[in-house]
């Protein structure tokens, strides 16, 4: 993707003023560090943001921890501690991680002169940063407005070594002595699970998953994972479904950190057992038009999440002028608006109502899809993404409040 | 000489027949000259185009040599020289009148571009160049018909130069549409050096300079855009035509980002809030009264700040709610004043209430403060022109930190253009009028839209 293909679609000056900062940045390396090269949001977004990042001069790089099966269920079990549900970890598991971060540390040439560490699974390789010194910033990518307090007590001795933290949401920051920066992820209009799809496709998408095309389709695209709640949202549907003929689509991928997701999708699959009006349907990986086709296609989508670290498929599906319903949690109130970009709601029932509110109303769903994607394009997409990282890595270098450049 | 005399007496009238028959024509033709010129005079004098001159001033020398030359080969006609010595001789002349003809239609040529690239105001070189091909073309043909006149074969040097006429034109095949467009754009005076012109390609300045090639013009970042002539001949352009009156020193726009930095710090009730509010700095105070400006622009004005928000929604205290939202921001002249005013509205509200309602849990306020990077863009302004046309293209983040930033947060008191107008253009009224429209009640697009609409205004 060229940066100059996002022309079009945020103006001209949008990308001057991008130009004009990462010259700032000029001979630095920016070394992105995270677990994965695939699956998951952060994989997601520095797969593109990378490349647009060199494309304007920005020395920017990507480098991968390596952990093993185990490793990754003991992050896993740190993601849901973070996310505030309660895990039990063992010595040997803190040790487990100890231990990988270790061997990571000996391993990995940390040569960026920033180095950008996202998510918990590589926190602790800032020890490294007295020995090496550069500036360092923790990218967190979860909501931690509560976290289990024995997990983040293990965090937090490493993210005060940080220069910086980032977070996706003003609930997430917390008390600490170093600079907290508020950076909201983003979605890529460009990429395939955004592009425009002509109708033929998404006819196609429907056929394939053998999805009717008669009635409205309920959506919720997410992993399938307790957090996101699928079971919850196939309650709320029970409850639509008793007045509005519809059906609901549950379309989610899995993470390679993510052993969870099999167990969570039989327990799904249980609950809609003989309902011929819910489709599960879990998508292999890289079916991103799929997706695209099936929210373009949905006449109200849904993110019933529990906790969020941001949830950008809200910002997916209002990019795609659809009428959102979604939990007042972690990032989502800051795409939804409520009443102007979309419906808030806060259980079972309020969201079987908001849905119906919806089907019931095409207009107000309309007006509402239409301001979503106004505020998706004014905020929440990669190129003001791609300002914040440049903003905050020329901050991380001036600590005054106004800076002239 | 005694055998050419004897020659001449016994074969006089093959000497004398020439010679009359030359004197004879010599007479007429120099008297059908005589008569041609003087109508031709009269006619010039009577005639506006000042061409048929020209005409009259390069042919009346030539024409006598013409009169003799024709005097001349009438006879040699009737002459009883032998075959042999008529053809060298009748070349000889035919040689005298093609190298008059050449000298006049060159002058000619030369006199009647001159007079043509005056009269349309075609810069020099154009002309020069024109005259130059003209006068190749005459010694050409020219030597051409010399050549055929003393019967040396022309056919294959012909070729030769139609081979090399192509070779050229495909050398020059990218210039040769240029110089033609230049010619054309010089011709048609549509654009001059100093007018201010904008392609559909989006190029756009003042024209600096105009050759047979190119056209430069300066942009508003002041570098120089040069621009073939055949692309501005075939493009759209629209020409604001000459300079406006220039500033002292120009405007330069700067553009400014703000990165939102956590301060980690929450309040649940109006007590709490009160608290930190009075410790936070401005860049905290700012934030809250200013982020929903460029966040939700796409709405139509949302003149809430974050504080009156919170209050209302979370809070359920709508009372106290529409009294922070009425804080005029525009009013006052500072961060300090803003916070101090709203500091006091909810320090009453709780004299009179002092156990004030909790937020439900994840409804806490949050403060965040705005780290803004100020750095310039390339746009510079030197007129009016310069002025309206880089507020088409520059990015909200720009308007605001001329409009927004720089009055409240820079405490500059008054926004960035009008400042400029007053004292670099001495715009005093219009630079009131933009000081006078309260940014807050527009979408920025809006804004831009207003203060486009007052400059070209002022402009017209």
């Amino acid at each position: 993707m060229r940066l100059a293909d996002y022309e079009p679609i945020v103006g001209r000056s949008t990308l001057e003023e991008l130009r004009l900062l990462a010259a700032q940045l000029s001979g630095k390396v920016i070394q992105n560090i995270n677990s994965t090269f695939t699956g998951g949001g952060v994989a997601e977004i520095l797969s593109r943001m990378v490349p647009l990042l060199r494309q304007m001069g920005v020395d920017a790089r990507w480098s991968v921890i390596k952990g093993n099966q185990e490793f990754f269920q003991v992050t896993k079990k740190f993601h849901n501690a973070l996310h505030g549900r309660e895990e039990r970890l063992s010595p040997q598991e803190f040790s487990l991680f100890m231990e990988t971060n270790q061997k990571n540390m000996e391993e990995l040439d940390l040569y960026g002169d920033f180095i950008f560490v996202h998510d918990p699974q590589p926190i602790a390789l800032v020890t490294k940063k007295k020995e090496l010194g550069k500036r360092w910033v923790w990218r967190c990518h979860i909501d931690v407005s509560r976290p289990d307090e024995e997990v983040w007590a293990f965090l937090r001795p490493f993210i005060v070594e940080y220069d910086a933290a980032v977070f996706s949401a003003p609930a997430f920051s917390q008390q600490l002595p170093i600079r907290q920066v508020l950076i909201s992820p983003s979605i890529d209009p460009l990429s395939d699970k955004n592009r425009e799809l002509p109708q033929e496709t998404i006819d196609t998408v429907l056929e394939k998953y053998q999805l009717p095309r008669e009635k409205p389709i309920i959506t919720q695209v997410s992993r399938f994972d307790y957090l996101k709640d699928p079971v919850g949202v196939v309650q709320a549907f029970e409850m639509v479904r008793k007045s509005i003929d519809c059906c609901l689509v549950l379309a989610g991928g899995t993470a390679s950190d993510d052993p969870e997701s099999d167990r969570v999708l039989a327990e799904v699959r249980e609950r809609a057992e003989g309902n011929p009006d819910v489709h599960i349907l879990p998508i292999p990986p890289n079916s991103d038009i799929d997706i695209n086709a099936l929210q373009r296609a949905s006449t109200v989508i849904v993110q019933k999440s529990l906790k969020e670290g941001f949830g950008l498929t809200v910002s997916e599906a209002l990019w795609k002028g659809k009428p959102v319903v979604a939990s007042a949690v972690g990032g989502i109130p800051l795409q939804v608006k409520n009443k102007f970009t979309g419906l808030l709601s806060h259980g079972v029932e309020g969201t079987a109502y908001a849905i119906k509110q919806l089907l019931t109303n095409p207009e107000y769903a309309r007006w509402l899809g239409e301001n979503g994607r106004h505020h998706v394009k004014e905020n929440f997409l990669i190129t003001r993404h791609l300002r914040d990282y440049l903003l905050l890595f020329i901050a991380l270098e001036h600590p005054e409040d106004v800076v002239y450049l | 000489m005694e055998t050419a005399l004897s020659w001449l007496a016994e074969n006089w009238p093959d000497a004398i027949i020439p010679l009359a028959v030359f004197l004879a024509s010599l007479i007429a033709t120099f008297w059908l000259r005589r008569g041609a010129y003087d109508r031709l005079d009269r006619w010039a004098k009577k005639s506006r185009w000042p061409g048929d001159e020209i005409v009259v001033q390069a042919t009346k020398t030539a024409s006598a040599l013409w009169c003799l030359l024709l005097s001349a080969y009438l006879a040699l006609a009737v002459s009883g020289l032998p075959a042999g010595w008529k053809g060298p001789v009748g070349k000889g002349l035919g040689t005298l009148l093609l190298l008059s003809v050449t000298l006049v239609a060159l002058s000619l040529a030369s006199r009647f571009i001159q007079f043509y690239g005056d009269r349309l105001k075609i810069p020099q070189r154009p002309v020069s160049m024109a005259g130059q091909i003209v006068r190749v073309v005459i010694l050409v043909t020219a030597a051409l018909e010399l050549l055929h006149i003393w019967g040396v074969p022309t056919s294959p040097i012909l070729l030769v130069m139609g081979v090399a006429v192509l070779a050229g034109a495909l050398a020059f095949r990218d210039v040769l549409p240029s110089a033609f467009a230049g010619f054309q754009l010089s011709a048609s005076g549509h654009i001059k050096v100093g007018d201010y012109i904008k392609l559909e390609t989006g190029e756009e300045g003042y024209v600096t300079e105009m050759d047979w090639r190119h056209t430069r013009i300066r942009a508003m970042d002041e570098s120089t855009i040069i621009i073939p002539n055949s692309r501005l001949l075939q493009s759209t352009v629209i020409n604001y035509g000459r300079p406006l009156k220039k500033a002292s020193e120009p405007f330069r726009f700067y553009t400014r980002a703000h990165l939102k930095e956590l301060t980690g710090l929450k309040a649940s009730n109006l007590r709490q809030m009160v608290e930190i509010l009075k410790d936070s700095p401005d860049s905290v105070v700012y934030y809250h009264t200013h982020h929903f400006l460029e966040e939700h622009n796409y709405l139509t004005p949302e003149p809430a700040n974050d504080f009156a928000l919170w209050v209302s929604d979370a809070l359920g205290d709508e009372v106290l709610g529409e009294r922070l939202a009425s804080v005029d921001v525009f009013d006052l002249p500072s961060l300090g004043a803003i916070k101090e005013r709203l500091v006091n509205i909810m320090e009453e509200h709780l004299s009179r209430q002092p156990n004030g309602r909790e937020a439900p849990e994840g409804r806490e306020f949050h403060f965040i403060k705005s780290v803004s990077v100020i750095l310039p863009t390339p746009y510079v302004a030197h007129d009016l022109r310069e002025f309206v046309e880089a507020l088409r293209k520059l990015s909200l983040g720009s308007l605001y930190y001329h409009v927004f930033e720089s009055r409240l947060r820079l405490g500059r008191g008054l926004n960035d253009f009008s400042t400029w107008l007053e004292e670099r253009l001495e715009e005093k009224e219009l630079a009131e009028r933009i000081a006078r429209l309260d940014p807050y009640t527009y979408t920025l697009e809006g804004l831009r839209s207003s203060l486009i609409q007052l400059i070209e205004k002022r402009i017209k």
